[in-house]
Order: structure tokens, then C-alpha cells, then sequence
């Protein structure tokens, strides 16, 4: 009996660029990548505005910026020269899961030229185009190097268009901070675990240090160590086990951009179309979520995420934590594990929202200790959302507790 | 050469772009198709994916459309800091980043959305003139 992804999908084209082989003229794995596709779009008059999955061993969101596009599916598996085939496997489970119909797997390599080229990151196997990509060289110029250096300009642009200060925003912070003190697992939990944990004040996050104007510190994400992993299992194999599930109704990615420069609205990310996907696929909307895990970076991620999420209108996502419904307490609890923030951060903070989102479900979200009340809230939806990059891509999530 | 900040390696077809800012002229990636100027320079237009490309001399005018102060910087800019970053709307559409000029980076409140700026060009290296944006009278 066949498969469910028996004949789900096809392949309907094949180009390569215009000249592979030993090339006089060096070219770099972009315009390589870029040619092919073009060459593909013409073959099958498939335009390129009308892909929607695309697969790729580089840095794909580059590949998807450089061609103005801003797929609904993103795969970056890289796991050597079988790697393609992986795509076209993958691509059919998304095909045949009705997420996308026209996935672009795409190559570009330049291991001759790349000799000629000289430099690092060339051959773009697994990375993107590297210093000789026209995005880095048109921005690396300028002294922009951290994450808090490209997300104050989108702070600054939001605070100009809804008229908001940056004190609006330090409630978030300061809220985030009061979660983290209710879980001894934090890294800001206390003055005993860190010199500068425990509660803080809205005045104390806008006194601390600068980073990027308007940013100070306690805007800002930790950097830690940290690890996790989750099980993603059939249903079946879910009814096997002692532990209780989580269910997964909704999944939606989309991006905007790779650089910053690339950005249409500061005021907004990607998560406003990926949380369009997973709302979609849950039947569900933001009025039926109750609780909310969403990256804080800083603390105009946040911000904009609850907006992009459509669980506040554009400018108002701050009024969560300024009006304390995000707070210990509050009738809509978000970051409830002390977030990015005052939780962890060891760079990419996706995992940690997906552990914090299974325990608040699942009801395992630890007690307080030494009498304080706790972090597990009632809550029994939660919508998720993962950020990357510079508010470049997003991943939602809307989940669901066992009945 | 005193310029110790970073250098862009000019890419294999960016070309006019560099050639350009050594006579002074804001050089834009066009489309003959779409007629948008597109930046960063691509090799297919990334609004109609046409690969009809051309360059044109810009205007070297534009807008501020958003900006920051950097305070913590790594790097050969850590000297500099705090300087201010900004987006620019050039006029022929589409955005650039710079290190903006004319500006004070200790009064940020002071720094205008919208402000009028124009280019500049300072020379790194032989053949490297980098573009700056400075804020200039409306």
C-alpha cells in the first residue's frame, strides 16, 4: 500500500544557470543561484512572485530577500550533497500537508571561482553569500554589529509612528522580570542566583546602561547557556504515554526580510502572516488564545509581536505589561517562564518558548518556592512565536492542552 | 590612508556603484522593465524579476526614515561610539544604511524622522569612497 506522499507532487522544470563549468569570469554562488532560477521561471512560466516554499543548503532567507519574494515555507536543510533530495522530501510533505504548491529547490556553488574570489563564505554550502554578498557589502560599512545596533532602529520608527515613549516599553521588562522571580529556574530570579536578579523597577530599566539609544541593558536579552529539546510524536504514539500532550492546531512561518535594510515596516514583522497560517490551521483566532509565549529579544519585540499576533491593535501591544494583564495574576500571562529577559537567552531562544509552552499546557510548569505563589496559570491555549534573525523571519505556533 | 573602519570587498557586479563614488555620484540599480530603482544591487530586479537592469545617477537625496545611537559598539567603530545610524528613504525610492552626519548623538531627541539629508562620499582607500548621509537645512 503506498505512502501517504504517493504521487503528492511532481517535478515540472529543470535549468541551470547560463554558464556553469570552469568560468573565466568569477562569479559568486548567488548570481549562480539567481540565474538558475530565472532560467527555471522561463523554462515553466511558473513566475517567481508565485513560489511559496522555498529549499535551499544556503542561508535561505538572502536567497528569498535578493529575489523579493516571502515564502510561507523555508528549509535551509544542509547535510552535504544529498541535501536536495532531502528538499524534494520535504517539499512533498509540505505539498501534501496543503501548506504550499510551487517549492523552489535551488543551488549555487562557485567551487572554481570561489579560488579566484578569494575570501570566506563563497562556496555557500550551509551559509549565505558572505562578504560578497551586495547586502553585506552595502551595509558592513557602517558599524552595526549586534542585535541591539539594527533592532533600536525599528524601536524608534515604532515610538515615531504611535506616538509612545520608550518608558511604555520598560513595563514589559519590569513585568517579564516579576515572572522570573516566581521561577527559580531563571536566571534573574533572585539577588542570591544573580547580582543583579530580582524585581526591578520601570524606573530602573530606564536608568540603566545604554546600549543603542533609545535600548538600555534591561531592554535587552541575556546571553546564557542554555539547552532543550521537545518530542513532536503521532497521535498514537501520544495515547502510549504517561505524560500528558500538548497539541499542536496551528503552524505558520513566513519572513520579511533578511537584512534590516530590506525591512517595508519597521513597525512590523512577518509574524503577522505566519500567525495568519497558524490561526488558519486551528480554526482559531487570537480572541480564543489565553495565554501568549513570544520572543522578547528586547522589549519592542515583544511589542510588536502581540500586535502581529492580533492580540492587540498596532501600537497597543505594550499595554499588555503596562496595564498588568501580562503579569503574574493577569487574565492573559505572557512569557510566564521570565522570557529572554530575565529567563535565558543563549542566542536563539526558540526552544525555551517551545518547554515553557508544553509546561504551562501540560500543567507541569514548576510551583514558587518558599511560599510564593508560582508561575502555572489556568491558561489552556497558548499562542507561540519564534523570531529570528534582525525581526527577519517568525515561526507561530498555536497550541492546545488535552482535553 | 588615516581610514581605519571597515571597507567593503566591491563584488563582482557592483562595479558601477564604486566607480561612481569616486566622481561624486550616488550610482542606483534600475529596472527597464518596472522603472524601480531597487537597493542593495541585485541580479534580478526584486519587484517584477525582470533581469533587465541598468544604473542610474541618483540624486544623492533623500530622507531619514528611522536612526539609533550606538553606545556599545565591538569592533573598529567602538572608537567612534556614541555615533548615530540611520535608514535613508532615497528619493529615487527604496532604502540605505549609513552612519549620519550633522547630527549630535547626545541629543537623540533632537534628531529628526523625515529630516532632509544628503551624501557624501569619504575616500578609505585607493580605490574605495564610502557613502555618508549628513542632514542638511529644509
Amino acid at each position: 500500500m503506498p505512502g501517504a506522499l504517493y504521487k503528492s507532487a511532481a517535478i515540472v522544470g529543470a535549468a541551470e544557470a547560463n554558464q556553469i563549468g570552469f568560468l573565466k569570469e568569477p562569479v559568486t554562488a548567488l548570481q549562480l543561484h539567481i540565474e538558475a532560477i530565472k532560467n527555471l521561471s522561463d523554462q515553466t512560466g511558473i513566475p517567481i512572485s508565485r513560489i511559496d516554499g522555498v529549499f535551499s543548503t544556503g542561508w535561505t532567507t538572502e536567497l528569498c530577500e535578493h529575489l523579493g519574494i516571502k515564502p510561507k515555507y523555508i528549509d535551509t536543510t544542509a547535510v552535504g550533497g544529498c541535501s536536495f533530495e532531502l528538499h524534494v522530501h520535504h517539499a512533498m510533505a509540505a505539498i501534501h500537508a496543503g501548506i504550499i504548491d510551487v517549492a523552489l529547490i535551488s543551488h549555487g556553488e562557485n567551487g572554481h571561482s570561489a579560488g579566484q574570489l578569494g575570501g570566506r563564505g563563497v562556496s555557500n554550502y550551509a551559509r549565505g553569500a558572505g562578504d560578497l554578498s551586495p547586502a553585506h557589502e552595502m551595509t558592513m560599512a557602517y558599524g552595526l554589529n549586534s542585535a541591539p545596533s539594527n533592532y533600536a532602529h525599528a524601536m524608534v520608527r515604532h515610538m515615531h509612528r504611535y506616538g509612545t515613549v520608550r518608558e511604555d516599553y520598560a513595563h514589559i521588562a519590569k513585568v517579564t522580570r516579576d515572572w522570573a522571580t516566581l521561577n527559580p529556574r531563571a536566571a534573574m530570579y533572585s539577588k542570591d542566583k544573580h547580582p543583579f536578579g530580582g524585581p526591578i523597577t520601570v524606573q530602573q530599566v530606564e536608568e540603566s546602561r545604554l546600549i543603542t539609544w533609545p535600548l538600555t541593558i534591561l531592554h535587552c536579552c541575556m546571553v546564557t547557556d542554555h539547552g532543550g529539546a521537545v518530542f513532536v510524536v503521532s497521535p498514537k504514539v501520544a495515547a502510549s504515554l504517561h505524560t500528558p500532550p500538548v497539541w499542536i492546531a496551528g503552524a505558520g512561518e513566513s519572513m520579511g526580510h533578511g537584512t534590516m535594510m530590506e525591512m517595508d515596516d519597521f513597525t512590523k514583522t512577518s509574524a503577522r502572516l505566519s500567525a495568519e497560517a497558524a490561526y488558519t490551521m486551528a480554526g482559531l483566532g487570537p480572541a480564543d488564545m489565553e495565554m501568549a509565549q513570544v520572543y522578547d529579544s528586547f522589549t519592542i519585540t515583544a511589542a510588536i509581536t502581540v500586535e502581529m499576533l492580533g492580540l492587540a491593535k498596532p501600537g497597543e501591544g505594550h499595554l499588555f505589561w503596562k496595564e498588568g494583564r501580562a503579569a503574574p495574576g493577569g487574565d492573559f500571562p505572557i512569557n510566564t517562564n521570565g522570557g529572554g529577559l530575565s529567563f535565558n537567552h543563549s542566542g536563539m531562544y526558540g526552544m525555551p518558548l517551545l518547554i515553557e509552552a508544553y509546561r504551562q499546557l501540560s500543567g507541569t510548569a514548576e510551583d514558587g518556592v518558599n511560599g510564593d505563589p508560582g508561575k502555572q496559570t489556568s491558561a489552556r491555549t497558548c499562542v507561540v512565536n519564534g523570531t529570528g534573525g534582525s525581526l527577519s523571519a517568525t515561526g507561530t505556533l498555536v497550541l492546545l492542552a488535552d482535553d | 590612508m588615516s581610514y581605519d573602519l571597515p571597507i567593503p570587498r566591491q563584488g563582482t557586479h557592483t562595479k558601477p556603484f564604486w566607480d561612481g563614488t569616486r566622481e561624486g555620484k550616488l550610482m542606483l540599480p534600475r529596472c527597464q522593465d518596472c522603472n524601480r530603482v531597487h537597493w542593495y544591487p541585485r541580479h534580478i530586479c526584486p519587484n517584477c524579476h525582470s533581469t533587465n537592469l541598468e544604473w542610474i545617477e541618483g540624486s544623492g537625496e533623500g530622507r531619514v526614515h528611522t536612526y539609533a545611537v550606538q553606545h556599545l559598539v565591538f569592533g573598529p567603530w567602538k572608537e567612534q561610539a556614541p555615533f548615530v545610524t540611520a535608514y535613508i528613504d532615497l528619493n529615487e525610492g527604496d532604502r540605505m544604511l549609513t552612519v549620519l552626519r550633522g547630527v549630535d548623538p547626545n541629543k537623540p531627541e533632537e534628531i529628526r524622522i523625515g529630516a532632509r539629508v544628503r551624501v557624501e562620499f569619504e575616500q578609505a582607500n585607493d580605490d574605495t569612497f564610502i557613502p555618508y548621509w549628513r542632514v542638511v537645512e529644509d
